[in-house]
């Protein structure tokens, strides 16, 4: 995964002017509507972190630095990132996703300009400030919602109360 | 040629269909971020580029204004240049846009930071946020017109501070004397704090004022440390023909409520919120604010605090000193965003989005007794895409909603019949 970092790096720099190629490291998924229900539904039994972010939003740079380190620390830790980017900018989306070492996180990025509409499904009280990232428990029943950027010991906590110890486990 | 600039945004959202990448595009870097960024550094060639790229998108943002006779003046931005045109039947014919900057210019010009327009006496003055070569980064610019639109002066940067940072999201009000104020987000004061290798929390909210009819302006002066970097600001006249700004203001460590303060030189920030909205992040989504000629000011604006969250309304009949306990509207389920308040001697008027699921509409209500009491909320107009921010202009005593759309175009719709 690593390598294939790299040569999307260099691809990107070489290719920066031209359209998005198709991925050759990590797949980032078009997000369209009902994309939310499929990540919730894949998950069910299982505690998982959904994170929204932007290319252009700084605090959300300082907030995948931290979901780096909880990645390191927890490998079993499920992660999925959602970018409110474009589809043209995919590349970006998943070159950015590698230096944050979060390559092996599911990886979408919103398909549809409309993005109310996508809002809607997804939270209907959230209105695109960005971070959002909300806290799914094992039976998807509590859901914790909160935007801005979250502290790394507030989801170590989260992580403590609904994984234990089996998040740190190796995979 | 009429029409044209009904087009002209709706050609240019054809070609990029990312007013969304607009609606989240500002949230801001750096502010104590970069502090806190040490290690990883983000990735500053994919944000430049990515910034770069976000300059030349299309904006739908349409700004607009009525002057004392009645005619309808609109700027948009097409390209690199920002266009006025006019309308003496309320929009349905419209004269040939002028182009306002001669030479070619990156633009921020999103709904929330959308070109500001007044005309008054004569006089057309516009002012915008240009976009420069840093992410987040931008100049304060203004442009007067003194031949009644047929010609623009050369556009001229309002903020002193010349460093490629982010003076952003200006507004601006001309007052009796003709004197125009402009405000605007400035991270000078952050920019100074980091090469001491120090942290400064947010931007600061600087001012500006022209005695001379925006021939040129007086040195800034900073209103207030410490305010949220990417919601748009607010500004009104009042009755001595002062100017009043409001903000996000961020208190205490990452509390991110409204701050109002007149431009007298003796006032000092009051608090018009106490949601005590805890994010650290920019919401993107400023205030709205109206004074009118009984002198009570009128302040809408967005929260989503856990336990406050959605639009809230104030008025304050003391300048300012206090503001009536915030009335909450718009539908909590259906997105309400975008608040705008317009006031019309005692008649006062909101209009904010919704979303239902399927399409965008713009809802208003209205009080004919100064805000303290309100009709049920109505729809005004609706659409089924991506759209601008809904604004409220007054013509003598008629309001109306000024709205552009990518499906239906630019509609200046009357309100002022009554809501109910």
């Amino acid at each position: 995964m690593k390598q294939f970092g790299f040569l999307m790096a260099l691809c990107f720099a070489i290719l920066s002017f031209a359209p998005a190629p198709v991925s050759a490291g990590q797949e980032i998924k078009p997000f369209v509507r009902g994309s939310y229900q499929k990540i919730v539904n894949a998950r069910q039994g299982k505690p998982f972190i959904l994170n929204f972010w932007s290319l252009t939003c700084g605090y959300c740079m300082v907030e995948l630095e931290m979901l780096k380190k909880l990645a390191a620390k927890h490998p079993k830790l499920d992660m999925v990132l959602v970018s409110t980017d474009t589809p043209e900018e995919e590349t970006l989306v998943a070159a950015t996703l590698e230096k944050f070492s979060l390559g092996k996180a599911e990886a979408w990025v919103f398909s549809d300009s409309y993005t109310e509409r996508l809002r809607f499904e997804i939270d209907k009280k959230w209105q695109g400030e960005l971070p959002r990232t909300y806290f799914f428990s094992a039976k998807n029943n509590e859901v914790i919602a909160v935007s801005g950027k979250v502290e790394q010991e507030e989801v170590e906590q989260w992580i403590e109360k609904h994984m234990g110890t089996d998040a740190a486990a190796l995979p | 040629m009429n029409n044209l600039i009904f087009a002209l945004p709706l050609a240019a959202m054809l070609a990029a269909g990312t007013a969304s990448a607009a609606e989240h595009a500002s949230h801001d870097q750096a502010g104590q971020g970069k502090a806190e960024m040490a290690a990883p550094a983000a990735v500053p060639v994919d944000r430049e580029k990515k910034w770069k790229e976000s300059l030349v998108k299309p904006s739908l943002a349409v700004s607009a204004t009525f002057d004392e006779n009645g005619r309808l003046w609109l700027a948009a931005l097409r390209g690199q240049h920002l266009y006025v045109s006019y309308s003496n039947d309320r929009g349905v014919t419209q004269s040939a846009p002028v182009k306002v900057n001669a030479e070619p210019e990156d633009f921020l010009g999103d709904g929330e930071n959308r070109p500001k327009i007044i005309a008054r006496k004569g006089m057309i003055y516009v002012s915008y946020t240009q976009g420069l070569a840093k992410p987040m980064s931008g100049d304060i610019r203004f442009s007067r017109s003194t031949d009644g639109g047929k010609s623009f002066s050369a556009p001229i940067t309002v903020n002193d501070n010349r460093e490629i940072i982010s003076h952003r999201f200006d507004s601006m009000a001309v007052n009796g004397k003709g004197h125009v104020y402009i405000a605007w987000l400035d991270k000078r004061e952050q920019s100074a704090a980091e090469k001491k290798g120090e942290k400064y929390n947010g931007s600061a909210v600087y001012s500006a004022l022209s005695d001379n009819g925006g021939a040129s302006f007086r040195r800034n002066v900073k209103i207030a440390d410490h305010v949220c970097e990417c919601c748009r600001t607010a500004m009104a006249v009042d009755t001595d023909d002062y100017p009043v700004v409001t903000w996000r203001h961020i208190y205490d460590n990452n509390i991110r409520d409204h701050a109002l303060v007149k431009l007298d030189g003796k006032m000092t920030p009051v608090r018009v919120s106490t949601e005590n909205w805890n994010i650290a992040a920019c919401p993107h989504h400023g205030p709205s604010l109206s004074i009118a000629q009984d002198g009570i000011y009128h302040a809408a604006w967005f929260s989503n605090a856990p336990q406050q969250r959605g639009l809230f309304y104030a008025y304050s009949a003391d300048q300012g000193k206090t503001f009536s306990s915030p009335l909450s509207f718009g539908n909590i389920e259906a997105q309400p965003s975008r608040p705008y308040v317009l006031s019309l001697g005692s008649r006062v008027y909101l209009a904010w989005k919704e979303f239902d699921g399927e399409s965008t509409s713009i809802l208003g209500m209205e009080s004919a007794d100064g805000g303290k009491s309100w009709s049920a909320p109505k729809k005004l107009a609706a659409t089924s895409d991506i759209s601008d921010w809904p604004m409220l202009i007054g013509e003598n005593n008629r309001a109306y909603l000024s709205w552009n759309t990518k499906n239906e175009g630019y509609r200046l719709i009357e309100i002022g019949a009554g809501i109910k």
